[in-house]
């Protein structure tokens, strides 16, 4: 049986919406650098210098903060997903 | 959705109506004392107020009484609610359900349910407030632009009833004074726009006469054929919240053409609509009016504390027969209208809102898109719907769909303004999942240019390029070992620093060995870089050789200065002395660590 209305609260989002465009701003901002030299280290190395794990490593920075970066900027926007 | 399936659904409606519906039978002993019903025709829909006084002259209690609806008008029915006046004139809301009677299969029952059981001898002031949609016939049907609208009323000139009543009244009021003909049964009396009937005496149980009216009706017969809600509900605090409008002007057609230019000219545009006030609530935001090509700019909006109003003005002014189609649509932060505890959640939300005053909406269909992986719905509307099967929608970052909750209900008017209940059930954690599948994305395009810049499709070995290669990544090494190394030269000057300061040799012994540890491994890694640099023969391998000649130099005049040093403090070199041979020896040195710069750099 569901819960009534009165043992209930308020939902809010988990995240302040008035935040979503600074949190946009500082995690695209931390993973376009990320990406950047992962690029740049991709283009420069060659197969006798190129190590792996710094790849790997650098990858997951970068993709961690450019997936969270572009979720708040939808939901900045306004794509509500 | 075509007219086809809307058959289906009344069908389906009637059953699950049907199997609602209870069986009552007529209590002859409850009589009505007194009815004074006022019909208001003022609009397109058809208001019907009546204050009954209900009368038990039986010798049992009785807890509900019936309420029948005239034959005339039975099939308009919309909205049948009752009210008792309870203290201090508020009126509190009575439970009215539909109800069949054995025998009287054709007829159309509600009953209402008393607020306690009226006892032998007592008697009760319900008022019961019925709505009814396209009871008004326009008459002429076809007028032209800028001649004013006619309607006929059809109704009973008694209260319908299953019980008998002792005397009535009826008030009818109109649009205008302007009242081409009305039905003249006596005692009738007619001032401005009102007409009343009556009083009437003893009129048996389902008394029918003929009440017509023909009057001017000159206001916006404004229908909405079709609505479509959509609610979108999103867990990071928002819930979207759109509409389809499909709206007809319902009364006289307008036969003819149209002119512009009276139509500007004469500002009372009779019948015609021009805009219509829409009200939202008053935390909407971001809300916007579109049709098929695009925003529809004649559109305004006024915020005030309780409330949104938007005034809409349709591209075209609607007369008679014409039709428009737009959507509207707004946000609305999830705290107005979603609750939780825990996992628990519930939508507590308008099944319908408010479009414009006296509206009519044909059919409608409300759509809930709730997050992905909601679960467990239960849903409590405060009148009968039709609840469809699931649907799924897919929109961003969905993998499996949200489900969408679907319901249908047909006639509805601005009394079933109410809120309907829907409880399910998410887990939280599952917000997540979209930032989530936006990281596996981007890392997926990481591992994949990792992938790609290790594909090599060539089909013979080209020495020169690998030669290259190799060499570049050994430079890269020489220069890395060069700049651990130019920071132990660093640590030097350190050492000797604090040596001269604090005069401590056996902590410049400690510090010297460390670095000279470090120092003889860097350089033997660099000479065996210069050999592997050899063996490539390559033009890089003579210059690691000068750098480490000029490193060798560096470290003599090193172990000169720390000599200078260990002098000083013992005494043995004065101070001016000191500073002048100390000048030239770092001056050197300064002048060897540009050149092996210089050299690396160039490498």
């Amino acid at each position: 049986m569901a819960s009534s209305i009165e043992s209930m609260n308020r939902y809010v989002s988990p995240i302040n919406p008035a935040v979503f465009p600074h949190l946009t701003v500082v995690l695209l901002g931390i993973g376009i650098f990320f990406m950047a030299w992962f690029f740049v280290y991709e283009v420069t190395s060659n197969k006798f210098n190129r190590d792996i794990f710094k790849e790997l490593l650098v990858a997951l920075v970068a993709s961690v903060f450019m997936g969270f970066g572009v979720l708040f900027l939808l939901l900045w926007v306004g794509i509500f997903v | 959705m075509d007219t086809h399936a809307y058959l289906v659904l009344a069908v389906l409606f009637l059953f699950c109506n049907g199997a609602k519906v209870r069986q009552d039978t007529i209590n002859g002993d409850l009589v009505l004392s007194k009815v004074e019903r006022k019909i208001d025709i003022t609009a397109h829909i058809v208001k019907v107020h009546s204050v009954v006084t209900v009368e038990n002259g039986g010798s049992s209690s009785a807890g509900f009484f019936l309420v029948a609806l005239d034959p005339s008008l039975q099939n308009y029915i919309s909205y049948v609610g009752a009210t008792v006046k309870g203290e201090g004139d508020k009126e509190t809301p009575l439970a009215v359900s539909q109800a069949t009677v054995d025998g009287h299969g054709d007829k159309k029952f509600w009953r209402v349910q008393l607020p306690m059981a009226l006892l032998t001898g007592k008697s009760i002031a319900v008022a019961v407030e019925a709505v009814y949609t396209h009871a008004l016939q326009p008459f002429p049907t076809e007028i032209v632009q800028g001649e004013k609208q006619f309607v006929v009323f059809l109704g009973n000139l008694y209260f319908y009833s299953p019980y008998k009543t002792t005397t009535q009244t009826t008030i009818v009021k109109t649009f205008s004074s302007n009242i081409e003909s009305y039905t003249k049964t006596k005692p009738v009396s007619q001032s401005d726009n009102t007409i009343s009937f009556g009083p009437y005496e003893n009129q048996a149980p389902f008394s029918e006469a003929e009440l017509k009216v023909h009057c001017e009706n000159n206001s916006p017969f404004l229908t909405v054929t079709s609505l479509e809600r959509i609610i979108e509900v999103s867990h990071w605090g928002n819930i979207a919240v759109e509409e389809h409008v499909e709206m007809r002007h319902s009364g006289a057609l307008l036969k003819g053409p149209f002119s512009r230019y009276d139509y500007q000219r004469t500002q009372d545009s009779s019948g015609s609509i021009k805009s219509f006030k829409t009200i939202l609530p008053a935390t909407a935001r971001d809300i916007y009016y579109r049709d098929e090509i695009g925003n529809i700019s004649t559109s305004h909006l006024r915020e005030t504390d309780e409330l949104v109003e938007v005034e809409l003005r349709p591209r075209f002014p609607l007369f008679g027969g014409w039709k428009t189609k737009y959507y509207i649509g707004y946000n609305v932060p999830s705290y107005q209208y979603l609750f939780n505890k825990g996992d628990d959640f519930l939508l507590k939300l308008r099944f319908v809102d408010h479009i414009y005053d006296d509206m009519v909406v044909d059919q409608m269909t409300v759509k809930v898109i709730l997050p992905e992986g909601s679960k467990n719905f239960e849903l409590k509307t405060p009148y009968d719907v039709v609840r469809n099967k699931d649907q799924v929608h897919f929109t961003y970052l969905d993998t499996t769909g949200r489900p969408v909750i679907v319901l249908y209900k047909s006639n509805l008017v601005e009394q079933h303004i109410q809120d309907f209940e829907l409880h399910y059930t998410f887990h939280q954690l599952l917000l997540l999942q979209e930032p989530l599948l936006v990281v596996g994305a981007f890392y997926l395009l990481f591992v994949l240019v990792i992938i790609y810049v290790r594909l090599d499709f060539s089909i013979t070995k080209d020495e020169v390029k690998e030669s290259k290669m190799r060499v570049a990544s050994l430079v890269e090494e020489v220069q890395n070992a060069q700049d651990r190394r130019s920071a132990l030269y660093q640590s030097y000057d350190d050492a000797i620093n604090k040596f001269k300061a604090n005069k401590e040799a056996g902590a410049l012994a400690a510090a010297r060995k460390k670095i000279d540890g470090d120092y003889k491994q860097l350089t033997t890694q660099i000479q065996g870089i210069q050999a592997q640099l050899k063996v490539e023969g390559s033009d890089a391998a003579e210059k690691v050789a000068e750098v480490n000649k000029l490193d060798r130099d560096y470290k003599e005049l090193i172990n000169l200065a720390i000599g200078l040093a260990e002098k000083l403090v013992a005494g043995k070199l004065s101070k001016p002395q000191y500073i002048e041979s100390e000048q030239a020896n770092s001056t050197k040195r300064e002048e060897i660590v540009k050149k092996m710069e210089d050299i690396c750099a160039g490498l």
